[in-house]
């Protein structure tokens, strides 16, 4: 106990010397540990804005359902085989496929879809552009919408009772935007819309859904989704879609447009998109097919942060050699200058550990100051470029502060400090107590 | 009388680029407990290479060295330093203050390498060296706002805070006018007085004239060692305070070391 009092006593008595000596030459010890303040900003504010990017992409990804497999139809690129000239092009998802996906043990919940798309939602004299996606009741648990009034589909929707004319039934949720634009006075449920000339009734709203980008890079609009009963949409719909545009006639006979499966755990999930990928490649002639797997982009995205936190790493890594170096520098220049100062604490009783520590507590104290003002002005630096971009180009910048940079930052700081500054502070315990006596 | 300093035969021996310098060459000499000593000698003479050796600084190519009984020769780097920081005071000729330290930290320097608490006594005994030496009222004061009559006050006083067996001084009143020369001798031969070993390398035969003892050297060799017949005098007048407040520390410190 006592013989850690005498050592806290000595640490705290170094301590107080090294601030001091610092103190004396303020604007000297600033500029030495310069590129250690740069170095470790840089490093501060570049993880910050990285890890606020990734977070966002992350989210996004998340959002898709890291237990969910994505199975699109995709269009063919036309081959040998399309120049029959025919108008309707014919691929993608069938609904022999979506039960054979079903047949995947770990699958526990999937909704197939078709999309319709464009097509014009009427009420009264008002019109919406948007897409029409027939699909099941899980689709809302998938996607993990939140509706704003009303129910989702439900599954006694798509029923289809021999005789029972309620089933197959004529009914649609709406996203918030085309609710809006159609019903800017009234409650939508309860109400009529017209889709394709047929009478549906609304029975629910969704919330407003954030858009997020799909494995292709186009950015989903939800907010003009309608959504009907798988079933009704076949019905009322057919299996070709005609496509009208500025003259040209073309039709696509797609019977699903998407497939979205939930498996059960997360471990399962790469296992499940394989097998679906190798089912899907036998029964399939063409490639009109694409799996994606949110959770490998997620890995995927992860692993590009790695490296740009390694390269970030690097890149800090030099900076700190390069700060290190003008520490030492100015080390040996101190030592030469207070080598009078060396031979009097000698000549007291210093051992040479005692002038080794001390100016080795004053380098790593240079460098940890150094390494906090960094830290601070990479914090600062963050918020200023978010402001700046913000406030003159209306950019968000995305940007997240973790522990863990500040951490390496501080442990790396200290770590310079030892490592640069523990040569000077070896040569000065190395004086002759006699010559440094007589140095002027 | 007890030995404080004994040394048997010591040689130094510099072994320069091309030359070979032999700066002791055989000294033998003794100092005992309460001796005030004065080392006079030309330059070359081997009285600075001596003190060094004396004051622990330095190794000896042979012979012996004790101090206070200890033989000291052969001790290595480490447990040189422990024996300065325990056994020698230390006041050089430009006095040698830590300009970063304040007048009480300065006197407290040879207790921090001690391996002791620095806590509330050793500041209070600091503080209290420094209001015996007269800068009670510049006990914050840097060394660069004091003159050099205090400066060396101070060092005089940090020579004093460990106890020291010997007071070794080096051209104590070089850098000072005659006055204030006085004054460091009178509180030197009151320190003296007061029962503490001194032992002062001068060139100034009326500095000389304060000691004891006078020992001249020459190329490496002790040339004579007198006893000081005409001893200058202390004026009983001055440094009243500073007699007064020395005798009750040395009293403080033997009551301290009797517990």
């Amino acid at each position: 106990m006592k013989d850690f009092w005498v050592w806290w006593d000595k640490t705290r008595g170094t301590l107080v010397l090294a601030l001091r000596s610092l103190w004396v030459n303020k604007l000297r010890a600033f500029l030495s540990v310069l590129g250690i303040i740069i170095g470790v900003a840089a490093v501060i504010s570049m993880t910050a804005f990285g890890e606020g990017s990734m977070q966002d992409a992350l989210e996004d990804i998340k959002r898709q359902g890291a237990t969910n497999v994505i199975v699109n139809s995709l269009k063919p690129p036309d081959d040998g085989s399309s120049q029959r000239r025919s108008f309707i092009a014919n691929y993608g998802l069938t609904y022999r496929d979506y039960d054979q996906f079903l047949l995947i043990e770990s699958v526990v919940r999937s909704v197939p879809m078709r999309i319709i798309a464009p097509q014009e939602i009427r009420r009264l004299d008002r019109m919406q552009q948007g897409r029409v996606i027939g699909t099941t009741q899980d689709y809302d648990k998938v996607n993990q919408i939140e509706l704003a009034i009303g129910r989702f589909l439900i599954d006694s929707d798509n029923d289809q009772d021999e005789g029972d004319s309620r089933s197959m039934r004529n009914v649609c949720v709406l996203g918030s935007n085309v609710a809006e634009m159609l019903f800017p006075f009234e409650k939508p449920v309860g109400q009529t819309v017209v889709l394709n000339k047929h009478q549906f009734i609304v029975v629910g709203v969704l919330k407003d859904r954030m858009a997020l980008t799909s494995s292709s890079g186009l950015q989903e609009d939800y907010n003009n989704d309608v959504y009907i009963p798988l079933r009704t949409c076949r019905a009322r719909f057919g299996e070709t879609v005609f496509i009208r545009q500025s003259g040209a006639r073309g039709g696509e006979k797609v019977e699903l447009h998407q497939v979205t499966l939930t498996v059960e755990d997360t471990d399962k999930v790469l296992d499940a998109g394989a097998a679906i990928e190798d089912m899907l490649s036998t029964s399939h002639l063409r490639k009109d097919w694409a799996v994606t797997v949110p959770l490998a982009r997620l890995k995927e995205a992860e692993r590009a942060r790695d490296r740009y936190l390694q390269l970030l790493a690097f890149i800090a890594g030099i900076s700190l050699f390069v700060g290190g170096i003008g520490i030492m520098n100015i080390m040996l220049a101190t030592v030469t200058e207070r080598t009078r100062e060396i031979g009097i604490r000698r000549a007291l009783g210093a051992k040479r550990k005692d002038i080794t520590f001390q100016f080795l507590i004053e380098a790593i104290t240079q460098t940890s100051l150094g390494g906090a003002i960094g830290v601070l002005v990479g914090f600062g630096g963050v918020y200023l470029i978010a402001w700046a971009s913000q406030f003159f180009w209306g950019v968000h910048v995305p940007f997240l502060f973790s522990r863990r940079p500040v951490l390496i930052s501080a442990g790396a700081s200290i770590a310079v400090g030892i490592f640069f500054g523990l040569y000077p502070a070896m040569k000065a315990s190395r004086l002759d107590p006699i010559e440094a006596l007589r140095h002027e | 009388m007890n030995a404080v300093v004994e040394t048997y035969d010591l040689e130094k021996t510099y072994f320069l680029e091309s030359v070979v310098v032999r700066a002791l060459r055989g000294v033998t000499f003794r100092v005992d407990e309460g001796d005030f000593v004065a080392l006079m000698g030309p330059s070359g003479s081997g009285k600075s290479t001596l003190l060094n050796q004396l004051g622990c600084l330095d190794r000896p190519t042979r012979g012996d060295y004790f101090l206070a009984g200890r033989n000291v020769s052969q001790m290595d780097d480490d447990q040189l330093s422990d024996i300065r920081s325990k056994y020698l005071g230390f006041i050089f000729q430009s006095y040698n203050l830590l300009p970063q330290y304040t007048v009480v930290e300065n006197i407290q320097v040879p207790l921090f390498y001690q391996n002791a608490r620095l806590d509330d006594r050793t500041h209070r005994r600091c503080v209290r060296l420094a209001e015996m030496v007269g800068l009670g009222d510049r006990l914050d004061h840097r060394p660069m706002q004091l003159s050099g009559g205090q400066q060396q006050r101070v060092a005089i006083a940090r020579a004093l805070v460990n106890r020291p067996q010997v007071i070794l001084a080096d051209e104590p009143t070089g850098n000072l006018d005659s006055r204030t020369s006085d004054d460091i001798m009178q509180m030197l031969v009151k320190l003296n007085d007061a029962g503490k070993t001194i032992i002062m390398v001068t060139h100034e035969n009326d500095i000389a004239a304060w000691a004891k003892r006078v020992v001249r050297m020459r190329d490496g060799h002790v040339e004579t060692d007198v006893r000081n017949i005409e001893r200058t005098q202390p004026s009983h007048e001055a440094n009243e305070e500073f007699l007064q407040a020395l005798s009750e520390i040395l009293a403080e410190e033997e009551a301290e070391a009797a517990a």
